[in-house]
């Protein structure tokens, strides 16, 4: 059995909860302190590929980046490859996962006392001065269960990462990926250690992480 | 030196206010939801509103005309918020020190330390806000506020969240912390003593409006109107018929009597005869004749005559609730007049038994009421 | 705690990192229906011994692979499981025409598992009520599943065992329903019928539409000679015996 997929997956996982976070963050702050024309749009989209199925999901995305779409091509005049490319897994992964980060977020910023972030601003400091100093550090049990499922979920997705970035062994063929195809092929052994190990780093994770800020998942 | 003019229209409410103060505590006194809050937010900037304009010190905060509009940060204000806001996740000495981020450590540390120092929380430095008392609290809040050496003060029912025998202590210890600051402060309350107490200035709100703005001395014995009487507390607030008005004396008529008032020295002008005024008499400037002594006509102007129909014991005080001999409608409710007694009293005169009393009221003691 | 963890966490995506770093691709990529995953393994394994090249695998439903074709994946030659997908993205412009190419005609068969209680050797038979599931892949994209349909159609008794069908995703998914018996009976490819699990007869071709299947040189490839050899290779003499073994009919066999 090949180690590939299992630290592919850590990578592409990995590097998926930081864009998460990059992107997250900011949104879950405006969705829970700004009130603006189409909010609830913006709400309800976040949560959309939750609800989409992902191969669906994963299709549509394709168009939009792969070699024939707007934004494929426009990479492909930067040199940049997308489509078919680690980086696709991690955008597959990134948005398979941030509905759950913005969501935990959301709601942890919104349960922070909005008079801390007034007694912050009288005091002088700048909105991005208060988040990292009242929001993030009143809300921050929340953020990182937010990063924990959202962590999860990249891990596990597969959808997403089929279409996007295909199941090219030594290349993007990520744990589930390996998992579905040692299926496929009737390599059952190789099947069920592989699932294992991905259980067993699941529940590590999960139980490290949960132990280390008191949650419960 | 604070002038403040603004409009700013809510779903269902609309404050449209203007005052200004010296370098003196200015109370905004009235019921809450009546904009209190709302004009200290429109204040430390947390609010913007739709029209006006905010001047502290000679600095503009505040103009649509021109389109000003100083964020909360660059407004070197101190806000001591309704139940004090304070950070949970930080200690006594970093809240205190928060507003102090743009000085270097060791000026932080020693601005932190004095203040600490001059609030008696040196011992607390390292205190959770959810370790300390609520007075504790209350003196952290203050002092996060006067940290960063503000050009105002805001206090937003600063005492609301204590007990009352608390309160009455930190009110007295308030007093001493803010005539020490001596710059000016506002601060918003619903209690009436705690304003008459702290403050040099009473702006009384009602309904998103101010319905009167003076030193606290003028307020008492000139409210403005029937309204602010009644927004003061005042009792025993009655309504009757001018018969005759001179700059010296105002003659009404009243439940079959006629009333002799002194009138105003500063009234600019005289009612009509036959006009309608309202007219309060303090419960314990209403005087009991006693039934022991002869009559003195000249000291017992206003001669009235009725009987107790109810009573509450005030603990120090008893409250008596009078009802004149006249027939018709009582003028409030039930009785006439609220009679206020010292125990002593009640006891001497055994009121308990003896329900039928004649009653008087001197003239200067009668305030006749501006007309709304 | 937090340290030895975040420790951790570094450690692992830093021994990640040459992993993804070295994953250029040398390799030739070959995309092939799902039907052809046992017998390409082999022939793949005997092409790398003889050229040298490596073979990454992608095999999956020939519609899902057409698509991810069209949008630029970096496959060198893609093996469909029948004809019109190939039409699709010849039209398209993703393959290169001339490199088209017949090689294999798929069979399918009837198959139930093999501890289950029907031994089942005619379509027909399937009508007997103690059949209650029946799997066969999605007539809607995949091809066997449609000459499943055909067949079905053509012995009289689609209709009625409409209410029965269970669709897999592809014909190795329907294959699974079977294996785990979770179905009482299915129809396969003949290809990757050949499975402990399962016992298998095979129906009459005469009752569907050949199963054509067809390769094509992909038009992004940048090792097309490379990937014009696996082809041949394939439906040379090395690849032929392979392909016969597993069912498959063959061009010049029929």
């Amino acid at each position: 059995m090949d180690a590939f997929p299992i630290l592919l997956s850590f990578q592409v996982s990995l590097a998926a909860t930081v864009l998460t976070l990059a992107l997250g963050l900011p949104l879950a702050w405006v969705l829970a302190r700004r009130r603006f024309p189409g909010h609830d749009v913006v709400e309800a989209a976040v949560v959309l590929p939750l609800v989409l199925p992902p191969t669906v999901l994963g299709y549509y995305l394709l168009v939009v980046i792969g070699a024939r779409g707007p934004v494929g091509r426009l990479l492909d005049g930067l040199g940049i490859e997308l489509a078919f490319t680690w980086r696709a897994a991690v955008l597959a992964a990134c948005i398979g996962s941030i509905a759950l980060l913005v969501k935990a977020a959301q709601a942890g910023f919104e349960a922070v006392d909005r008079r801390l972030e007034q007694a912050a601003r009288t005091l002088g400091r700048s909105e991005w001065n208060i988040f990292w100093s009242v929001t993030l550090p009143l809300s921050w049990r929340a953020v990182f269960a937010g990063t924990v499922l959202a962590f999860c979920r990249a891990l596990g997705d597969f959808g997403i990462t089929l279409m996007v970035a295909g199941s090219i062994p030594g290349l993007t063929q990520t744990m589930p990926l390996a998992i579905y195809d040692y299926v496929q092929a009737n390599q059952m052994r190789e099947a069920n250690l592989l699932s294992l190990v991905a259980v067993m780093t699941a529940l590590l994770f999960l139980l490290g992480l949960g132990r280390l800020a008191r949650l419960r998942f | 030196m604070l002038q403040l003019a603004v409009r700013k229209q809510l779903p269902g409410f609309t404050l449209d206010v203007a005052w200004e103060a010296g370098d003196e505590v200015v109370a905004l006194f009235g019921a809450s939801g009546a904009g209190k809050t709302l004009t200290l937010q429109c204040l430390a900037g947390l609010e913007r509103p739709d029209r006006g304009r905010i001047l502290v010190n000679g600095t503009v905060f505040f103009d649509d005309g021109t389109g000003t509009n100083v964020p909360s940060r660059r407004r070197r204000l101190g806000y001591v918020f309704q139940g004090y806001a304070l950070f949970p996740h930080l200690s006594v000495a970093d809240n205190v020190g928060y507003g102090l981020h743009d000085c270097s450590r060791e000026e932080r540390q020693r601005r932190t330390a004095e203040m600490l120092e001059r609030l008696g929380l040196t011992g607390l430095a390292d205190r959770r806000p959810r370790e300390l008392s609520g007075g504790q609290q209350q003196r952290v809040a203050l002092g996060r506020a006067l940290a960063v050496d503000p050009e105002l003060l805001l206090l937003d029912e600063p005492l609301s969240a204590l007990d009352a025998p608390l309160r009455r202590q930190l009110r007295t210890e308030l007093m001493g912390v803010l005539r020490e600051w001596g710059n000016a402060t506002v601060l918003v309350t619903h209690d009436l003593a705690e304003a008459f107490q702290l403050a040099d200035r009473i702006v009384i709100y009602d309904g998103g409006r101010i319905v009167q703005a003076a030193p606290k001395s003028e307020l008492l014995s000139r409210p403005a109107s029937e309204q602010v009487a009644r927004l003061l507390g005042v009792r025993n607030i009655l309504r009757g018929t001018v018969l005759k008005a001179t700059p010296e004396i105002i003659e009404l008529s009243w439940r079959g009597y006629v009333l002799e008032a002194i009138n105003s020295p500063i009234r600019t002008y005289l009612p009509l005869p036959g006009t309608e005024v309202a007219f309060f008499i303090r419960p314990e400037y209403v005087r009991l004749i006693r039934k022991d002594r002869p009559v003195d006509p000249g000291h017992h102007m206003n001669r009235m005559e009725g009987a107790v129909v109810r009573e509450v014991d005030q603990g120090t005080n008893w409250t008596l609730l009078v009802t004149l001999d006249h027939a018709g409608t009582p003028a409030q409710g039930d009785h006439d007049l609220e009679i206020e007694v010292p125990k002593l009293v009640y006891e001497m005169l055994e009121i308990a038994r003896d329900r039928r009393w004649a009653v008087s009221m001197h003239r200067g003691s009668i305030q006749v009421l501006p007309a709304a | 705690m937090v340290k030895a963890f975040v420790l951790c966490v570094f450690t692992l995506a830093a021994a990640v990192g040459p992993a993804v770093a070295q994953s250029k691709q040398p390799a030739l990529t070959v995309y092939g229906a799902a039907d052809l995953t046992v017998a390409f393994r082999e022939i793949a394994a005997l092409f790398e011994k003889g050229t040298g090249s490596k073979v990454v695998l992608v095999l999956g439903s020939t519609g899902n692979l057409a698509k991810q074709i069209e949008h630029g994946a970096p496959a060198d030659i893609f093996f469909a499981a029948n004809a019109t997908f190939v039409d699709d993205l010849q039209a398209k412009g993703a393959v290169i025409p001339e490199t088209r190419q017949l090689y294999a005609q798929g069979r399918i068969v009837l198959a139930v598992p093999r501890d289950g209680k029907l031994s089942i050797p005619r379509l027909e038979d399937l009508r007997r009520p103690e059949v209650r599931r029946i799997a066969i892949a999605n007539p809607g994209h995949a091809p066997y599943g449609r000459a499943a349909q055909q067949a079905l159609q053509a012995a009289g008794v689609w209709d009625a065992l409409k209410p029965r069908l269970v669709y897999g995703e592809n014909v190795r998914h329907a294959l699974q329903f079977i294996e785990t018996g979770a179905v009482d009976a299915g129809i396969v490819a003949r290809s990757v019928a050949d499975t402990p699990a399962v016992r298998h007869v095979p129906i009459d071709p005469a009752l569907h539409a050949p199963l054509n299947q067809i390769a094509a040189v992909v038009k992004r490839s940048a090792r097309p000679e490379l990937a014009l050899a696996f082809l041949q290779f394939v439906n040379g003499p090395e690849g032929r015996p392979i392909m016969k073994r597993y069912g498959f009919l063959l061009p010049g066999d029929f």
